[in-house]
């Protein structure tokens, strides 16, 4: 027994002494998680929002983990769960939806863990810790002032929806709708969702154009439909006839802007918002805490006057 | 008490438990319809409370058009760090502008004036058209984003101003605008980035008078 007792004892004392300690020197170093949740990797212009703020995150010195919510609250919930189950230190968030994203929010915040909205906001002002959004609404009412200026204030013109159940549809649709609702003379001949896809909106524009082949413009909500749109309007021979106009700032668009075959986009900023958002979450961890609530990101309107500023996703440097 | 009693007495509490306190609620259509709608953000009210207890002395802390354009001129650099105000994260930013000056043309959608004595060139180019965009509301100063849980709650309160300026602003400033006539304003300017023509500079206003 006295063995015994030596032989625990000893272990237990090289336990302390050397085990221990390398345990606490493995935790000092490892690096903090940031968790990056975005709405869904279907969609090109989400997957340089997410994977940008992982990059910029990894760069500040973070491990970093990018979750795809497939445009599912129920996944995105389940991922927060996840994540603060995981010990992530803080969120970098493009909800999935508005108000149902929220509850998800204050989880994460009654975990401690500060969460930063990307893009899309919740609606809500004491969940998150900042929200970076992109004003669609906005930048859809300059896109409808050039419409008029451009295509005129008679006609007819088409408009393309995003998907019906996605508030940044409607947000734009409004914008629109705010400025060229008020000339009488530019009559909708038709409006049709194309799911921000561009296959779908090829075929939608391709039915329109056959429905009312006098149409002047097309309004389209993201510029995945509006290259779908430019393409039934090649193939039809009216792509001098109708004016194409998308939103996105996607870099195949503001190609074809420059070439003066498509009119203009908004251009957003994911880039811009991706990296702000990780920074401020290294602010945070570092100890700040006063951020402004809600931060807009103004939408800029490409045209083939000014499209030598742009590059993807961004201004040029 | 037999398994009966104590059944119906069981019953009977819980019955005015659910009574005392309701699960839920009837509500008439039209009264819950009223109820949401009342509960429902009016910007046409926010606004016009800003613009009745607020926008006069706001109209007070306005730079001089006078002291802006020639700062403009002299270094719009310096003038943009000096004067404006930006929102959020944007290249743009604004300025909130006041001062007077002698109409040098009259078109559909402006009205010219020259600031500078003597001035013949636009300097000010006050917007009469239909009016658009967040210029008056982020130039102001007076609303935050912050404060609204739904920024279309943010974007009504834009649309709102636009619709007071094209209602009492406009119709008075179009009575007013004859060449050669002398012109006191006040309003907003909206600068996209510094590739932007300032010269003249436009502006929505917010407030004018005839000198």
């Amino acid at each position: 027994m006295n063995r015994l007792h030596c032989l625990a004892a000893t272990l237990a004392a090289i336990w302390v002494s050397q085990i221990l300690p390398m345990h606490a020197a493995e935790s000092a170093t490892a690096k903090a998680k940031i968790a990056v949740v975005v709405s869904t990797l279907n969609n090109p212009w989400f997957v340089v929002l997410g994977e940008t703020a992982k990059a910029r995150a990894v760069e500040l010195g973070y491990d970093a983990t990018i979750f795809d919510s497939q445009n599912d609250t129920a996944k995105e919930a389940a991922h927060f769960e996840n994540l603060i189950a995981g010990g992530y230190k803080a969120v970098l968030f493009n909800p999935t939806d508005a108000n149902g994203s929220i509850a998800n929010v204050e989880k994460a915040k009654a975990a401690g863990v500060p969460v930063f909205c990307i893009d899309r906001e919740i609606n809500s002002t004491n969940a998150a810790t900042a929200q970076m959004l992109s004003d669609s609404y906005s930048g859809c009412v300059k896109l409808g002032q050039l419409f008029v200026k451009t295509v005129g204030k008679e006609g007819e013109y088409a408009e393309l929806l995003g998907i019906v159940g996605d508030n940044n549809t409607w947000n734009r649709s409004k914008g629109f709708h705010s400025v060229v609702d008020r000339f009488p003379g530019l009559k909708m001949a038709a409006q049709q969702s194309g799911e921000f896809d561009r296959a779908k909106g090829l075929e939608v524009m391709e039915s329109i154009l056959q429905a009312h082949p006098a149409i002047k413009g097309v309004f389209c909500g993201n510029d995945a439909m509006a290259m779908g749109a430019y393409q039934a309007l090649v193939t039809a021979g009216k792509d001098k006839q109708v004016k194409v106009f998308g939103f996105d700032g996607a870099d195949d668009v503001v190609k074809l802007i420059a070439e003066g075959k498509i009119v203009a986009t908004g251009m957003q900023f994911p880039k811009k918002m991706a990296q702000q958002s990780a920074e401020f979450a290294d602010q945070y961890l570092k100890g700040k805490r006063d951020f402004a609530q809600k931060i807009p990101v103004p939408v800029e309107i490409v045209t083939q006057e000014n499209v030598g500023k742009y590059g993807e996703y961004g201004r040029k440097p | 008490m037999n398994c009966a009693t104590k059944w119906s007495l069981g019953i009977a509490a819980i019955a005015c438990v659910c009574w005392r306190f309701p699960l839920f609620h009837l509500v008439p259509l039209k009264t819950a319809t009223a109820e949401k709608a009342a509960a429902a953000f009016d910007a046409a009210k926010a606004v016009e409370t800003y613009w009745t207890n607020q926008l006069p002395a706001a109209i007070g802390q306005a730079v001089n058009a006078d002291q802006l354009l020639t700062a403009i001129k002299a270094d719009p650099t310096s003038a943009k760090k000096k004067f404006s105000r930006s929102l959020g994260m944007g290249e743009s930013y604004l300025y909130f502008v006041a001062g007077s000056g002698r109409v040098v043309a009259v078109l559909d959608d402006e009205v010219s004036l020259a600031v500078t004595d003597g001035g013949t060139n636009p300097e000010i180019s006050l917007q009469t058209g239909l009016i658009f965009g967040n210029a008056l509301r982020d130039g102001l100063g007076g609303f935050n984003a912050s404060d609204y849980p739904n920024s279309q709650d943010f974007n009504d309160l834009a649309a709102a101003l636009n619709h007071l300026v094209e209602t009492r602003v406009l119709p008075k400033l179009r009575g007013q605008a004859k060449v050669g006539a002398n012109i006191s304003f006040a309003g907003c300017a909206e600068v996209d980035d510094e590739s932007t023509d300032l010269k003249p500079l436009k502006v929505i206003p917010l407030q004018t008078g005839a000198q």
